[in-house]
Protein backbone atom coordinates (compact mmCIF):
# COMPACT_ATOMS: atom_id res chain seq x y z
CA UNK A 1 0.00 0.00 0.00
CA UNK A 2 2.68 2.53 0.10
CA UNK A 3 3.56 3.13 -3.58
CA UNK A 4 -0.55 3.64 -3.73
CA UNK A 5 -1.22 6.38 -5.94
CA UNK A 6 -3.97 8.61 -6.58
CA UNK A 7 -6.09 7.83 -9.57
CA UNK A 8 -8.66 10.21 -11.55
CA UNK A 9 -11.96 9.30 -10.50
CA UNK A 10 -15.24 11.17 -11.41
CA UNK A 11 -17.05 9.44 -8.27
CA UNK A 12 -14.63 10.56 -5.85
CA UNK A 13 -14.11 14.10 -7.41
CA UNK A 14 -17.90 14.44 -6.39
CA UNK A 15 -17.61 13.71 -2.79
CA UNK A 16 -16.59 16.72 -0.32
CA UNK A 17 -13.29 16.69 0.51
CA UNK A 18 -11.58 15.63 3.67
CA UNK A 19 -11.76 18.35 6.91
CA UNK A 20 -8.12 20.30 6.44
CA UNK A 21 -7.63 19.45 2.77
CA UNK A 22 -5.17 22.30 1.30
CA UNK A 23 -7.01 23.86 -1.36
CA UNK A 24 -4.84 26.90 -2.66
CA UNK A 25 -1.19 25.91 -3.01
CA UNK A 26 0.02 29.65 -2.63
CA UNK A 27 -0.67 28.96 1.15
CA UNK A 28 2.00 27.04 1.90
CA UNK A 29 4.95 27.99 3.48
CA UNK A 30 8.04 26.04 4.73
CA UNK A 31 8.25 24.39 7.87
CA UNK A 32 4.35 23.60 7.61
CA UNK A 33 3.88 19.92 8.34
CA UNK A 34 0.90 18.17 6.14
CA UNK A 35 -0.41 14.72 5.68
CA UNK A 36 -0.25 13.25 2.22
CA UNK A 37 -2.56 10.39 2.09
CA UNK A 38 -1.38 6.98 2.20
CA UNK A 39 2.38 8.67 2.82
CA UNK A 40 2.09 9.75 6.10
CA UNK A 41 3.36 13.06 7.97
CA UNK A 42 5.19 15.29 5.12
CA UNK A 43 7.25 18.76 6.50
CA UNK A 44 7.50 21.09 3.66
CA UNK A 45 11.12 22.35 2.77
CA UNK A 46 10.64 24.99 0.19
CA UNK A 47 9.34 25.58 -3.63
CA UNK A 48 11.38 25.31 -6.78
CA UNK A 49 11.49 25.35 -9.63
CA UNK A 50 11.79 22.67 -12.34
CA UNK A 51 11.97 21.56 -16.11
CA UNK A 52 10.31 18.54 -16.65
CA UNK A 53 9.54 17.46 -20.22
CA UNK A 54 10.31 20.67 -21.46
CA UNK A 55 7.89 22.34 -19.15
CA UNK A 56 8.68 24.75 -16.35
CA UNK A 57 6.89 23.29 -13.24
CA UNK A 58 7.19 24.87 -9.46
CA UNK A 59 6.84 22.33 -7.11
CA UNK A 60 6.73 21.79 -3.53
CA UNK A 61 9.19 20.03 -1.83
CA UNK A 62 8.65 18.04 1.07
CA UNK A 63 10.38 15.57 3.19
CA UNK A 64 8.64 12.75 5.00
CA UNK A 65 9.07 12.64 9.06
CA UNK A 66 9.05 9.27 9.08
CA UNK A 67 11.95 8.49 6.87
CA UNK A 68 13.12 11.70 5.49
CA UNK A 69 12.00 11.05 2.16
CA UNK A 70 11.58 13.41 -0.56
CA UNK A 71 8.57 14.37 -2.02
CA UNK A 72 8.26 16.82 -5.07
CA UNK A 73 4.40 18.08 -5.80
CA UNK A 74 3.72 19.71 -8.53
CA UNK A 75 1.63 23.34 -7.04
CA UNK A 76 -0.79 22.63 -9.59
CA UNK A 77 -1.32 19.05 -8.43
CA UNK A 78 -1.50 20.19 -4.89
CA UNK A 79 -5.53 19.82 -4.44
CA UNK A 80 -5.81 16.73 -6.64
CA UNK A 81 -3.93 14.65 -4.78
CA UNK A 82 -5.89 15.84 -1.22
CA UNK A 83 -2.92 17.34 0.96
CA UNK A 84 -4.20 18.10 4.03
CA UNK A 85 -2.80 20.13 7.18
CA UNK A 86 -2.28 18.21 10.42
CA UNK A 87 -6.14 17.63 12.33
CA UNK A 88 -6.99 19.77 14.81
CA UNK A 89 -6.93 17.83 18.90
CA UNK A 90 -11.09 17.96 18.63
CA UNK A 91 -10.69 16.06 15.33
CA UNK A 92 -8.63 13.54 17.07
CA UNK A 93 -10.55 13.93 19.82
CA UNK A 94 -13.50 12.92 17.56
CA UNK A 95 -11.27 9.94 16.52
CA UNK A 96 -11.08 8.66 19.41
CA UNK A 97 -14.49 8.64 20.53
CA UNK A 98 -15.33 7.18 17.31
CA UNK A 99 -12.85 4.45 17.98
CA UNK A 100 -13.92 3.69 21.17
CA UNK A 101 -17.76 3.45 20.15
CA UNK A 102 -19.15 -0.26 20.28
CA UNK A 103 -18.13 -1.88 16.73
CA UNK A 104 -20.07 -1.84 13.71
CA UNK A 105 -20.87 -5.06 11.64
CA UNK A 106 -17.59 -5.46 9.43
CA UNK A 107 -18.24 -5.54 5.48
CA UNK A 108 -18.40 -9.13 4.59
CA UNK A 109 -17.67 -8.85 0.47
CA UNK A 110 -13.97 -8.34 0.20
CA UNK A 111 -14.15 -6.47 -3.46
CA UNK A 112 -16.34 -3.61 -1.48
CA UNK A 113 -14.32 -3.55 1.36
CA UNK A 114 -10.79 -3.70 -0.29
CA UNK A 115 -12.31 -0.69 -2.29
CA UNK A 116 -14.05 1.07 0.33
CA UNK A 117 -11.02 0.72 2.25
CA UNK A 118 -8.43 2.34 -0.22
CA UNK A 119 -10.90 4.83 -0.78
CA UNK A 120 -10.98 6.13 3.03
CA UNK A 121 -7.33 5.90 3.20
CA UNK A 122 -6.78 8.41 0.51
CA UNK A 123 -9.66 10.95 0.79
CA UNK A 124 -11.27 10.22 3.80
CA UNK A 125 -8.80 12.30 6.16
CA UNK A 126 -7.83 10.91 9.90
CA UNK A 127 -11.32 9.78 10.19
CA UNK A 128 -11.59 7.81 7.37
CA UNK A 129 -8.03 6.07 8.32
CA UNK A 130 -9.57 5.53 11.84
CA UNK A 131 -12.60 3.58 9.38
CA UNK A 132 -10.04 1.30 8.38
CA UNK A 133 -8.10 0.68 11.19
CA UNK A 134 -11.43 0.06 13.18
CA UNK A 135 -13.33 -2.31 10.70
CA UNK A 136 -10.32 -4.45 10.03
CA UNK A 137 -9.88 -4.77 13.58
CA UNK A 138 -13.37 -5.56 14.26
CA UNK A 139 -13.18 -8.45 11.17
CA UNK A 140 -10.03 -9.98 13.11
CA UNK A 141 -12.23 -10.75 15.74
CA UNK A 142 -14.31 -12.63 13.51
CA UNK A 143 -11.57 -14.38 11.19
CA UNK A 144 -7.72 -13.84 11.00
CA UNK A 145 -7.12 -11.41 7.98
CA UNK A 146 -5.61 -12.33 4.97
CA UNK A 147 -2.59 -11.32 4.14
CA UNK A 148 -3.18 -8.64 1.89
CA UNK A 149 -5.98 -7.20 4.57
CA UNK A 150 -3.19 -7.40 7.40
CA UNK A 151 -0.99 -5.83 5.52
CA UNK A 152 -3.69 -2.98 4.26
CA UNK A 153 -4.21 -3.13 8.76
CA UNK A 154 -0.61 -2.05 9.37
CA UNK A 155 -0.32 0.07 6.84
CA UNK A 156 -3.27 2.43 8.47
CA UNK A 157 -2.06 1.85 11.86
CA UNK A 158 0.61 3.37 10.95
CA UNK A 159 -0.64 6.51 9.38
CA UNK A 160 -3.37 6.83 12.10
CA UNK A 161 -0.47 6.20 14.80
CA UNK A 162 1.45 8.77 13.18
CA UNK A 163 -1.47 11.60 12.53
CA UNK A 164 -2.19 11.26 16.14
CA UNK A 165 1.38 11.95 17.13
CA UNK A 166 1.83 14.85 15.13
CA UNK A 167 -1.32 16.11 16.08
CA UNK A 168 -1.35 15.32 19.82
CA UNK A 169 2.63 16.20 20.10
CA UNK A 170 3.43 12.99 21.51
CA UNK A 171 5.49 9.84 20.93
CA UNK A 172 4.53 7.34 18.56
CA UNK A 173 4.71 4.50 21.25
CA UNK A 174 2.19 6.62 22.98
CA UNK A 175 -0.31 7.64 20.58
CA UNK A 176 -0.62 3.91 19.74
CA UNK A 177 -1.04 3.10 22.98
CA UNK A 178 -3.76 5.32 23.12
CA UNK A 179 -5.44 4.17 20.01
CA UNK A 180 -5.51 0.53 21.20
CA UNK A 181 -6.54 1.98 24.73
CA UNK A 182 -9.79 3.00 22.87
CA UNK A 183 -10.00 -0.24 20.39
CA UNK A 184 -9.62 -2.77 22.92
CA UNK A 185 -10.10 -1.25 26.10
CA UNK A 186 -8.61 -3.22 29.86
CA UNK A 187 -11.47 -5.03 31.48
CA UNK A 188 -13.38 -2.91 33.56
CA UNK A 189 -13.20 0.36 31.34
CA UNK A 190 -16.13 1.95 30.10
CA UNK A 191 -15.59 5.50 28.28
CA UNK A 192 -17.82 8.57 28.60
CA UNK A 193 -17.76 9.17 24.86
CA UNK A 194 -19.16 11.66 22.85
CA UNK A 195 -21.04 11.07 19.54
CA UNK A 196 -18.71 10.13 16.80
CA UNK A 197 -18.05 12.51 14.37
CA UNK A 198 -20.21 11.11 11.00
CA UNK A 199 -18.47 8.58 9.14
CA UNK A 200 -17.06 8.50 5.86
CA UNK A 201 -18.92 7.85 2.71
CA UNK A 202 -16.94 6.07 0.24
CA UNK A 203 -17.80 6.71 -3.44
CA UNK A 204 -20.62 5.02 -5.05
CA UNK A 205 -19.78 3.31 -7.98
CA UNK A 206 -21.63 0.99 -9.72
CA UNK A 207 -21.63 -2.84 -9.48
CA UNK A 208 -20.40 -4.91 -12.32
CA UNK A 209 -23.71 -6.59 -13.36
CA UNK A 210 -23.63 -10.41 -12.35
CA UNK A 211 -26.47 -13.37 -13.80
CA UNK A 212 -27.45 -13.88 -10.12
CA UNK A 213 -28.85 -17.19 -9.57
CA UNK A 214 -28.85 -18.35 -12.79
CA UNK A 215 -25.45 -18.26 -13.01
CA UNK A 216 -24.86 -19.64 -10.14
CA UNK A 217 -27.01 -22.64 -11.48
CA UNK A 218 -25.19 -22.64 -14.62
CA UNK A 219 -22.14 -23.21 -12.89
CA UNK A 220 -23.55 -26.11 -11.06
CA UNK A 221 -24.95 -27.79 -14.55
CA UNK A 222 -28.58 -26.63 -14.54
CA UNK A 223 -28.49 -24.09 -17.30
CA UNK A 224 -30.93 -26.53 -19.57
CA UNK A 225 -33.85 -26.41 -17.26
CA UNK A 226 -33.44 -23.33 -16.60
CA UNK A 227 -33.89 -22.29 -20.36
CA UNK A 228 -36.38 -24.19 -21.05
CA UNK A 229 -38.55 -22.58 -18.54
CA UNK A 230 -37.09 -18.90 -19.95
CA UNK A 231 -37.67 -19.96 -23.55
CA UNK A 232 -41.41 -21.24 -22.27
CA UNK A 233 -42.11 -17.94 -20.35
CA UNK A 234 -41.08 -15.80 -22.96
CA UNK A 235 -42.97 -17.95 -25.42
CA UNK A 236 -46.45 -17.79 -23.10
CA UNK A 237 -45.74 -13.81 -23.00
CA UNK A 238 -45.25 -12.97 -26.32
CA UNK A 239 -48.76 -14.19 -27.08
CA UNK A 240 -50.48 -11.52 -25.61
CA UNK A 241 -47.97 -9.19 -26.62
CA UNK A 242 -48.79 -9.28 -30.15
CA UNK A 243 -51.93 -6.88 -30.08
CA UNK A 244 -50.10 -3.76 -29.00
CA UNK A 245 -47.29 -2.01 -29.43
CA UNK A 246 -46.76 -1.06 -25.64
CA UNK A 247 -47.06 -4.86 -25.27
CA UNK A 248 -43.47 -4.73 -27.09
CA UNK A 249 -42.29 -3.17 -24.40
CA UNK A 250 -43.41 -6.07 -21.71
CA UNK A 251 -42.10 -8.55 -24.19
CA UNK A 252 -38.58 -7.30 -24.10
CA UNK A 253 -38.25 -6.69 -20.56
CA UNK A 254 -39.73 -10.93 -20.11
CA UNK A 255 -36.40 -12.42 -21.06
CA UNK A 256 -34.61 -9.70 -18.51
CA UNK A 257 -37.21 -11.12 -16.01
CA UNK A 258 -36.61 -14.87 -16.42
CA UNK A 259 -32.91 -14.24 -16.55
CA UNK A 260 -32.97 -12.96 -12.79
CA UNK A 261 -34.57 -16.37 -10.59
CA UNK A 262 -35.36 -13.17 -8.14
CA UNK A 263 -37.72 -11.19 -10.78
CA UNK A 264 -39.12 -14.80 -11.81
CA UNK A 265 -40.42 -15.08 -7.89
CA UNK A 266 -42.03 -11.94 -8.61
CA UNK A 267 -43.55 -13.39 -11.38
CA UNK A 268 -45.14 -16.29 -10.21
CA UNK A 269 -47.06 -13.84 -7.93
CA UNK A 270 -49.09 -12.71 -10.90
CA UNK A 271 -51.58 -15.68 -11.45
CA UNK A 272 -51.98 -15.62 -15.24
CA UNK A 273 -48.29 -16.29 -16.07
CA UNK A 274 -48.27 -18.60 -13.13
CA UNK A 275 -50.40 -20.81 -14.44
CA UNK A 276 -49.13 -20.84 -17.71
CA UNK A 277 -45.48 -21.64 -16.64
CA UNK A 278 -46.63 -23.71 -14.35
CA UNK A 279 -48.59 -26.07 -16.60
CA UNK A 280 -46.32 -25.75 -19.40
CA UNK A 281 -42.97 -26.50 -17.22
CA UNK A 282 -44.05 -29.89 -15.31
CA UNK A 283 -44.10 -32.50 -18.11
CA UNK A 284 -41.04 -31.29 -19.40
CA UNK A 285 -39.35 -31.58 -16.58
CA UNK A 286 -40.68 -34.68 -16.04
CA UNK A 287 -40.07 -36.05 -19.66
CA UNK A 288 -36.39 -36.59 -18.75
CA UNK A 289 -37.28 -38.67 -15.76
CA UNK A 290 -39.07 -41.29 -17.55
CA UNK A 291 -36.67 -41.67 -20.17
CA UNK A 292 -33.89 -42.30 -17.67
CA UNK A 293 -35.28 -45.57 -16.19
CA UNK A 294 -34.76 -47.84 -19.07
CA UNK A 295 -31.28 -46.23 -19.71
CA UNK A 296 -30.16 -47.77 -16.79
CA UNK A 297 -31.86 -51.12 -17.34
CA UNK A 298 -30.33 -51.35 -20.57
CA UNK A 299 -27.23 -52.90 -19.67
CA UNK A 300 -29.21 -55.41 -17.72
CA UNK A 301 -30.59 -56.96 -21.28
CA UNK A 302 -27.51 -57.90 -22.49
CA UNK A 303 -27.06 -60.57 -19.10
CA UNK A 304 -30.41 -61.75 -19.24
CA UNK A 305 -29.56 -62.71 -23.74
CA UNK A 306 -26.36 -64.32 -22.05
CA UNK A 307 -28.13 -66.37 -19.65
CA UNK A 308 -30.28 -67.65 -22.45
CA UNK A 309 -27.32 -68.54 -24.61
CA UNK B 1 22.00 -6.89 19.88
CA UNK B 2 19.80 -6.68 21.89
CA UNK B 3 21.03 -5.45 25.36
CA UNK B 4 19.37 -5.82 28.80
CA UNK B 5 19.81 -3.62 31.70
CA UNK B 6 18.57 -4.31 34.81
CA UNK B 7 17.22 -1.09 36.98
CA UNK B 8 16.50 -3.37 39.86
CA UNK B 9 17.34 -6.91 41.17
CA UNK B 10 16.23 -10.09 38.80
CA UNK B 11 17.33 -13.35 39.76
CA UNK B 12 19.86 -14.48 36.60
CA UNK B 13 17.97 -17.67 36.54
CA UNK B 14 14.96 -15.29 34.83
CA UNK B 15 17.68 -13.24 33.13
CA UNK B 16 19.12 -16.41 31.08
CA UNK B 17 15.59 -17.84 30.40
CA UNK B 18 14.96 -14.10 28.95
CA UNK B 19 17.54 -13.76 26.88
CA UNK B 20 17.43 -16.70 25.23
CA UNK B 21 13.67 -16.05 24.56
CA UNK B 22 15.01 -12.57 23.20
CA UNK B 23 17.24 -14.70 21.09
CA UNK B 24 14.46 -17.00 19.67
CA UNK B 25 12.03 -14.66 18.73
CA UNK B 26 14.48 -12.18 17.07
CA UNK B 27 17.17 -14.11 15.77
CA UNK B 28 19.66 -11.68 16.87
CA UNK B 29 22.36 -11.68 20.04
CA UNK B 30 20.92 -11.21 23.27
CA UNK B 31 23.14 -10.12 26.22
CA UNK B 32 22.72 -9.13 29.76
CA UNK B 33 24.85 -5.78 30.32
CA UNK B 34 24.65 -5.76 33.88
CA UNK B 35 22.47 -3.81 36.62
CA UNK B 36 22.25 -0.45 37.10
CA UNK B 37 21.39 2.31 39.49
CA UNK B 38 17.87 3.72 38.38
CA UNK B 39 17.69 7.46 37.41
CA UNK B 40 16.42 9.87 39.80
CA UNK B 41 12.97 10.31 38.26
CA UNK B 42 9.74 11.09 40.53
CA UNK B 43 6.30 11.07 39.19
CA UNK B 44 3.44 11.31 40.85
CA UNK B 45 1.50 9.03 43.50
CA UNK B 46 5.58 6.88 43.37
CA UNK B 47 4.69 6.00 39.86
CA UNK B 48 7.77 6.84 36.81
CA UNK B 49 7.24 8.25 33.51
CA UNK B 50 8.52 6.24 31.20
CA UNK B 51 9.38 8.91 28.54
CA UNK B 52 11.13 10.41 31.71
CA UNK B 53 12.53 6.76 32.58
CA UNK B 54 14.20 6.87 28.92
CA UNK B 55 15.72 10.21 28.82
CA UNK B 56 17.63 10.26 31.95
CA UNK B 57 18.42 6.02 31.90
CA UNK B 58 22.48 5.50 32.42
CA UNK B 59 24.45 5.59 29.38
CA UNK B 60 25.01 2.34 28.00
CA UNK B 61 27.53 1.21 25.25
CA UNK B 62 25.89 0.10 22.44
CA UNK B 63 26.24 0.14 18.95
CA UNK B 64 24.40 1.33 15.78
CA UNK B 65 21.64 -0.66 15.49
CA UNK B 66 21.73 -1.83 18.81
CA UNK B 67 18.40 -2.47 20.86
CA UNK B 68 18.81 -1.23 24.87
CA UNK B 69 15.95 -2.66 26.78
CA UNK B 70 15.60 -1.12 30.50
CA UNK B 71 13.91 -3.32 33.32
CA UNK B 72 12.39 -1.54 36.84
CA UNK B 73 10.35 -2.75 39.25
CA UNK B 74 8.72 0.75 39.20
CA UNK B 75 5.59 1.01 38.27
CA UNK B 76 5.43 3.29 34.74
CA UNK B 77 3.07 6.11 33.64
CA UNK B 78 2.18 7.73 30.50
CA UNK B 79 0.36 11.13 30.01
CA UNK B 80 -3.32 10.55 29.48
CA UNK B 81 -4.99 10.40 26.64
CA UNK B 82 -8.24 11.93 25.00
CA UNK B 83 -10.35 8.86 26.42
CA UNK B 84 -7.88 8.39 29.71
CA UNK B 85 -4.53 6.92 30.65
CA UNK B 86 -3.64 3.70 29.09
CA UNK B 87 -1.80 0.95 31.30
CA UNK B 88 1.92 0.97 30.87
CA UNK B 89 3.64 -1.55 30.53
CA UNK B 90 6.69 -0.21 29.34
CA UNK B 91 7.64 2.51 26.49
CA UNK B 92 9.73 1.86 23.53
CA UNK B 93 10.98 4.50 21.20
CA UNK B 94 9.28 3.10 17.83
CA UNK B 95 12.00 2.60 15.74
CA UNK B 96 14.78 3.86 17.99
CA UNK B 97 17.50 2.53 20.17
CA UNK B 98 15.49 2.19 24.08
CA UNK B 99 12.95 0.98 25.61
CA UNK B 100 11.93 0.19 29.18
CA UNK B 101 9.55 -2.10 30.83
CA UNK B 102 8.02 -2.40 34.50
CA UNK B 103 7.69 -5.73 36.52
CA UNK B 104 5.15 -4.03 38.57
CA UNK B 105 2.33 -5.21 36.50
CA UNK B 106 3.26 -8.14 35.51
CA UNK B 107 1.64 -11.61 38.23
CA UNK B 108 3.17 -12.34 41.18
CA UNK B 109 6.44 -14.95 40.43
CA UNK B 110 5.27 -16.87 43.10
CA UNK B 111 7.68 -19.87 44.51
CA UNK B 112 5.98 -22.71 42.73
CA UNK B 113 7.84 -24.21 39.01
CA UNK B 114 4.68 -23.38 38.09
CA UNK B 115 4.21 -20.11 38.84
CA UNK B 116 7.82 -19.13 38.22
CA UNK B 117 7.60 -20.87 34.39
CA UNK B 118 4.32 -18.90 33.92
CA UNK B 119 5.91 -15.64 35.71
CA UNK B 120 9.26 -15.76 32.91
CA UNK B 121 7.36 -16.81 29.99
CA UNK B 122 5.46 -13.26 30.96
CA UNK B 123 8.54 -11.49 31.30
CA UNK B 124 10.12 -12.35 28.16
CA UNK B 125 6.45 -11.76 26.08
CA UNK B 126 6.10 -7.76 27.56
CA UNK B 127 10.42 -7.87 26.25
CA UNK B 128 9.46 -9.41 22.91
CA UNK B 129 6.37 -6.64 22.38
CA UNK B 130 8.77 -3.78 23.72
CA UNK B 131 12.11 -4.64 21.63
CA UNK B 132 9.20 -5.71 18.77
CA UNK B 133 8.56 -1.71 18.56
CA UNK B 134 12.44 -0.96 18.57
CA UNK B 135 12.17 -2.86 15.61
CA UNK B 136 9.46 -1.04 14.11
CA UNK B 137 6.36 -3.62 14.54
CA UNK B 138 3.14 -2.31 15.62
CA UNK B 139 0.55 -3.64 17.60
CA UNK B 140 -0.82 -6.46 16.92
CA UNK B 141 -4.54 -7.70 16.00
CA UNK B 142 -4.19 -11.28 16.79
CA UNK B 143 -4.60 -12.15 20.44
CA UNK B 144 -1.63 -14.87 20.49
CA UNK B 145 1.20 -12.47 19.32
CA UNK B 146 3.45 -11.09 21.77
CA UNK B 147 2.71 -7.58 20.21
CA UNK B 148 -1.19 -7.88 20.85
CA UNK B 149 -2.01 -4.77 23.70
CA UNK B 150 -0.84 -6.10 26.71
CA UNK B 151 -3.74 -4.83 28.57
CA UNK B 152 -6.48 -6.54 25.89
CA UNK B 153 -9.30 -8.62 26.83
CA UNK B 154 -8.49 -11.00 24.64
CA UNK B 155 -5.24 -11.70 25.82
CA UNK B 156 -4.44 -15.56 27.58
CA UNK B 157 -3.78 -15.30 31.16
CA UNK B 158 -0.71 -17.44 30.14
CA UNK B 159 0.10 -16.23 26.47
CA UNK B 160 2.79 -17.25 24.71
CA UNK B 161 6.10 -15.53 24.48
CA UNK B 162 6.33 -15.33 20.76
CA UNK B 163 5.42 -13.41 17.63
CA UNK B 164 3.29 -14.12 14.40
CA UNK B 165 3.77 -15.19 11.30
CA UNK B 166 3.07 -11.50 10.26
CA UNK B 167 5.46 -9.79 12.88
CA UNK B 168 7.45 -12.22 12.76
CA UNK B 169 8.42 -11.66 9.13
CA UNK B 170 7.92 -7.75 9.48
CA UNK B 171 10.95 -8.09 11.94
CA UNK B 172 13.20 -10.14 10.47
CA UNK B 173 12.80 -7.82 6.74
CA UNK B 174 13.52 -4.73 9.59
CA UNK B 175 16.43 -6.57 10.86
CA UNK B 176 18.18 -7.62 7.61
CA UNK B 177 18.00 -4.23 6.42
CA UNK B 178 19.23 -2.61 9.32
CA UNK B 179 22.67 -1.13 9.02
CA UNK B 180 25.01 -3.45 10.70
Amino acid sequence: MRGQTYRPDSARDELPAAEGTVTDPSTLAPGQRLIYPGQGVCEITGVEAKEIAGQQLEMVRMRRLEDGAAVLVPKGKVASIGLRRLPTVEQVEGVFHYLGASYDAPELDWKTRHRDNADRLLLGGVLGVAEVVKGLNGLSQLRPLPTKERELYDHARHLLVAEISAALGVPPGIAEDYVDYALMPPAGVKFQLKPPPPPVLPPAKPRPRRGGIAEDLADLGLPDLELEEAEEEAEGEGEPSAAGGEEGEAEEAAPEEVRHPAAKAAAKAHPPARKTVAKKAAPKKHAPAKKAPPKKRAPAKPARGGKKK
Amino acid sequence: MIRVVTLTRVDPADLTALTKTLYRAFGVGTEHVGDREPPATNGAKGRVDAVALIAAAPPVRAFADDKVLFITDAPLTVPPGPLGEPPAYGYAEYGGRSAAMTLARLPARGVTETSIEAWRRRLAREAIHFVGHLWGLHHCCDARCAMHPSWSQSLSPTPDADLCTFCREKSEDRIRSAKT
